[in-house]
């Protein structure tokens, strides 16, 4: 079957299993006894290799159906959960995470067998076995009279031909195996289902009958068990096997029949045999049957809880792309509709209403389009948690993560990107950041650590912080060690402030870690982490007091492709400012002026704000007479601030962010072009260049 | 057999004029060619790089092929165009021509290559020459024109 069509719904697939399972499994480390976590767990597992299966990836199936049989054995209570047993699972999770990764790159789950892990895993269910020994005794006894209610194939009705086939098939010395399949109630394509079992089937042996008939079966006429009548070379078990390795499936009941002439005697004798036979049916058998017994318990159960996975609509985001092209040349056509009246004086209040009506349709098409691409962090940071449990053992330190608004929304994009940044810093933290608990307790913290993972929306952006009440950063050792390293001299540092000695620890191949580990002390984080975000045109911030902690600070605009925007002239060329960044918009008279250290500037309200005169940054002739007033844009980013000189202000509008494209990079002051209504091209000002 | 034999053998070049000389741009590189229009000036870029114009919602950066080459700066006539080359490396650039003359079709067997030891002055430009009834077409090497230098 080619399944390579469904590749990339595999893959996402797989990515959320995996990570209910690192969420379950860390709860469970919690709380081991949690039923509801363990039959979470148990589902993910059973889906995933499931999926797997289908999709023909042999090892990481194996793998998933050790990790099944564990659970499942925890389920039924015959074993419990343990520390090395988390351990062992979190390994197994990482495993599986890397089949997924080979996976997504090319398409094979590459060759690692993860045997020890196997063993391991076999090793935990032997364990069990000892101590379920005697309850499997119990569960013999009760099986066979659930089976007998359970083997419907027996009540196939058989024509005559069928009979004739069947006794010839005898004959000739092959089984006929009699199966009934029940299909899990959750199984959405039933029929589909249905399919895989009988070409799975078709695989062993030939099938002779089936009820319902195989037309009513393929147009989903039955409830959720069909029994089929086949003949094959093998023996039941594996046939029971082929069936229950569809996914969804759940339970295959099934055995050797006697073909309908033989006599009745010899069938009663058949009989017994079978039912040894049906009792081996596929491991997760009695447990299935466990879950079938008290299904309104756990539906309750459920429903308590909140809803574990996200109920999501998978668009491609191509789609989604023209969709925000197209939305993007409605504002455009209706700019040029703005203009157009503008221009011709407006006469016609009619018009007037209908554009305004256009824009309200398009700001509310437009923000429901970024809507449609804005989604939750939640993604990205709930594998945080599990990482700091790792970064725990494998640095000997104890901490704790506390993360606050994981619903916070971000584009799809930056999403996506975020990930790498944020795992730096919390790496950071964790390494450099937090004493070792010998120390803490000296200074008289708390022997565990704590990191924070905040984030929120601020305005237009959303800020993300990550902090920790660990040691801070040491400004005289990063000066020191930037003084050695050649980075400054030592005269610069002497007039350098303490904020700009912190921000050289993001300048690339730099790290003050003493002992380089295998967590973070390369020198390559930091650098990496800051332009990642610029590349996302955020930015990243650190606030830092010595013995107290750190606060690293990333903020990231909340759309990339549309924004809000004030057009201003300068020298009568038209450049747009991110409204975002504005703060407010001053008259100032020449005479207002100062100057500090040969540089412009202005007080404001108590501030003290350097002047940008843009006709110079762009290069061009201002309009402005020396002595007439000036307007000022006060732009801010993060806690610096700066008066941008114009010309003439336009006016607010929506703009469309367009690239410059590859070949003009180098204008360091221009961060993008828009399209005017009428057609000419105007450019963005990147303010964070002009700070 | 014979027909795709002449076509693997020929290839079409748009002819251009710059001043007294004539080049040719090979076809397959030419998306488009606009009128002169108003092109956005960008601050701060090397001089040759005119600005940014808009053609259908798209923003595409424009250079002077003159200034590029170290001729005088261009005099917008009413036979200026703007050539829109699609190029691998750097994506859509606009260049601005003199005039456009005509679709010239080379035989393979017409286009000499030229020595490549020149490539300090405009003939750096240049890898071919082709001849053809009008005389001689300089063949532009579109991705030395737009190689980013001074």
């Amino acid at each position: 079957m080619d399944v390579s069509q469904y590749l990339e719904i595999f893959i996402d697939e797989t990515k959320e299993h995996l990570q209910s399972l690192n969420t379950q499994i860390l709860e469970l480390e919690q709380n081991p006894e949690n039923m509801d976590t363990i039959n979470e767990v148990f589902r993910a597992a059973h889906s995933l290799k499931g999926m797997a299966g289908t999709m023909g990836y042999k090892r990481m199936q194996n793998l998933t159906h050790d990790m099944e049989n564990v659970f499942s054995e925890v389920r039924n209570g015959h074993i419990k959960v343990n520390a090395s047993m988390i351990d062992c699972l979190f390994q197994c999770l990482d495993a599986l995470d890397e089949y997924l990764g080979n996976i997504q790159e090319s398409g094979d789950e590459g060759t690692n067998d993860n045997e020890l892990l196997i063993k391991d895993l076999n090793a935990m269910l032997d364990g069990g076995a000892q101590k379920a020994e005697d309850k499997k005794e119990e569960v013999k006894a009760e099986a066979p009279v659930s089976d007998i209610s359970k083997e419907k194939w027996k009540n196939i009705p058989l024509g005559d031909a069928e009979n004739h086939v069947l006794a010839e098939a005898a004959k000739q010395g092959k089984n006929i195996i009699g199966l009934t399949v029940y299909v899990q109630e959750s199984c959405i394509l039933k029929a589909a289902r249905a399919f895989l079992v009988f070409k799975a089937l078709e695989d062993l042996g030939e099938i002779i009958v089936s009820n319902p008939s195989a037309q009513d079966i393929e147009d989903e006429k039955f409830d959720f068990e069909f029994s089929i009548i086949m003949i094959a070379d093998c023996d039941a078990k594996k046939a029971i096997d082929a069936a229950s390795y569809v996914s969804e499936i759940h339970e295959v009941v099934g055995s050797i029949m006697t073909p309908p002439t033989y006599e009745e005697t010899e069938e009663v004798k058949e009989e017994a045999k079978e039912e040894t036979v049906a009792t081996q049916t596929v491991q997760e058998a009695p447990a299935a049957k466990k879950e079938a017994k008290a299904p309104a318990a756990t539906a309750v159960a459920e429903k308590k809880g909140k809803p574990v996975v996200n109920r999501t609509v998978r668009v491609d985001i191509e789609k989604l792309d023209v969709l925000m092209n197209l939305v993007s040349e409605l504002i455009i056509a209706k700019n040029s509709l703005v203009s157009a009246t503008n221009a011709e004086g407006a006469v016609n209040v009619g018009v007037n209403e209908h554009i305004e009506y256009l824009e309200s349709v398009t700001t509310n098409l437009h923000e429901s389009v970024m809507k449609v691409r804005m989604v939750p962090i939640e993604s990205v940071v709930n594998k945080f948690p599990r990482m700091i449990r790792d970064l725990q053992k494998k640095l000997g330190k104890k901490m704790e993560l506390y993360m606050s608004g994981e619903e916070t929304e971000l584009d799809r994009t930056v999403v996506d990107e975020i990930g790498d940044p944020l795992m730096h810093l919390l790496r950071n933290s964790a390494d450099h950041g937090l004493e070792s608990a010998a120390v803490r307790k000296e200074r008289g913290k708390p022997e565990v650590g704590s990191i924070f993972l905040n984030a929120y929306q601020e305005g237009n952006n959303v800020v993300i912080e990550v902090r920790d009440d660990g040691n801070g950063i040491d400004v005289d050792a990063v000066r020191a060690k930037a003084i050695e390293r050649g980075t400054i001299t030592e005269e610069q540092a002497e007039s350098m402030s303490e904020k700009e000695i912190i921000n050289l620890l993001f300048l690339p191949s730099f790290s003050t870690a003493k002992q380089v580990s295998d967590v973070s002390g390369r020198g390559v984080g930091l650098d990496v982490v800051r332009s990642k975000i610029e590349s996302l045109s955020g930015e990243v911030e650190v606030k830092s007091k010595l013995g107290v902690g750190s606060t690293w600070i990333i903020r990231l605009p909340l759309t990339l492709a549309i924004i809000q925007a004030l057009m201003v002239v300068v020298g009568g060329e038209k450049y747009a400012i991110s409204l975002g960044s504005i703060q407010t918009i001053e008259d100032i008279s020449p005479a207002d002026i100062k100057f500090v250290q040969s540089k412009e500037v202005i007080t404001l309200r108590g501030n003290v704000i350097p002047l940008v005169r843009l006709n110079k940054v762009l290069g061009i002739e201002s309009t402005k007479k020396e002595d007439e007033n000036l307007i000022a844009v006060i732009v801010k980013k993060g806690d610096k601030q700066a008066g941008l000189i114009i010309d003439e202000l336009m006016g607010q509008q929506e703009i469309v962010i367009k690239s410059l494209g590859k070949y003009i990079n180098k204008s360091k002051e221009i961060s993008g072009a828009t399209i005017l209504g009428d057609g000419e091209v105007a450019l963005i000002l990147d303010t964070n260049a002009l700070l | 057999m014979e027909n795709t034999k002449k076509f693997a053998d020929t290839a079409q070049y748009i002819v251009i004029s710059m001043g007294d000389e004539q080049f040719g741009i090979d076809i397959k590189y030419i998306d488009n060619i606009v009128k002169m229009q108003h092109i956005t000036r960008v601050p701060n870029v090397a001089s040759y790089i005119k600005g940014v114009i808009n053609l259908r919602g798209e923003v595409l950066p424009v250079m002077s092929l003159r200034l590029k080459m170290g001729l005088e700066a261009d005099v917008t006539t009413k036979n200026t165009r703007i050539i829109i080359l699609r190029l691998e490396q750097y994506g859509m650039i606009g260049i601005i021509v003199d005039e456009v003359k005509e679709v010239l079709t080379l035989e393979e067997t017409c286009i000499e290559k030229v020595a490549s030891d020149s490539k300090e002055d405009r003939d750096g430009f240049v890898f071919a020459v082709g001849k053809c009834e009008d005389g001689l077409v300089s063949l532009l090497d579109l991705n030395a024109v737009a190689l980013e230098k001074e």
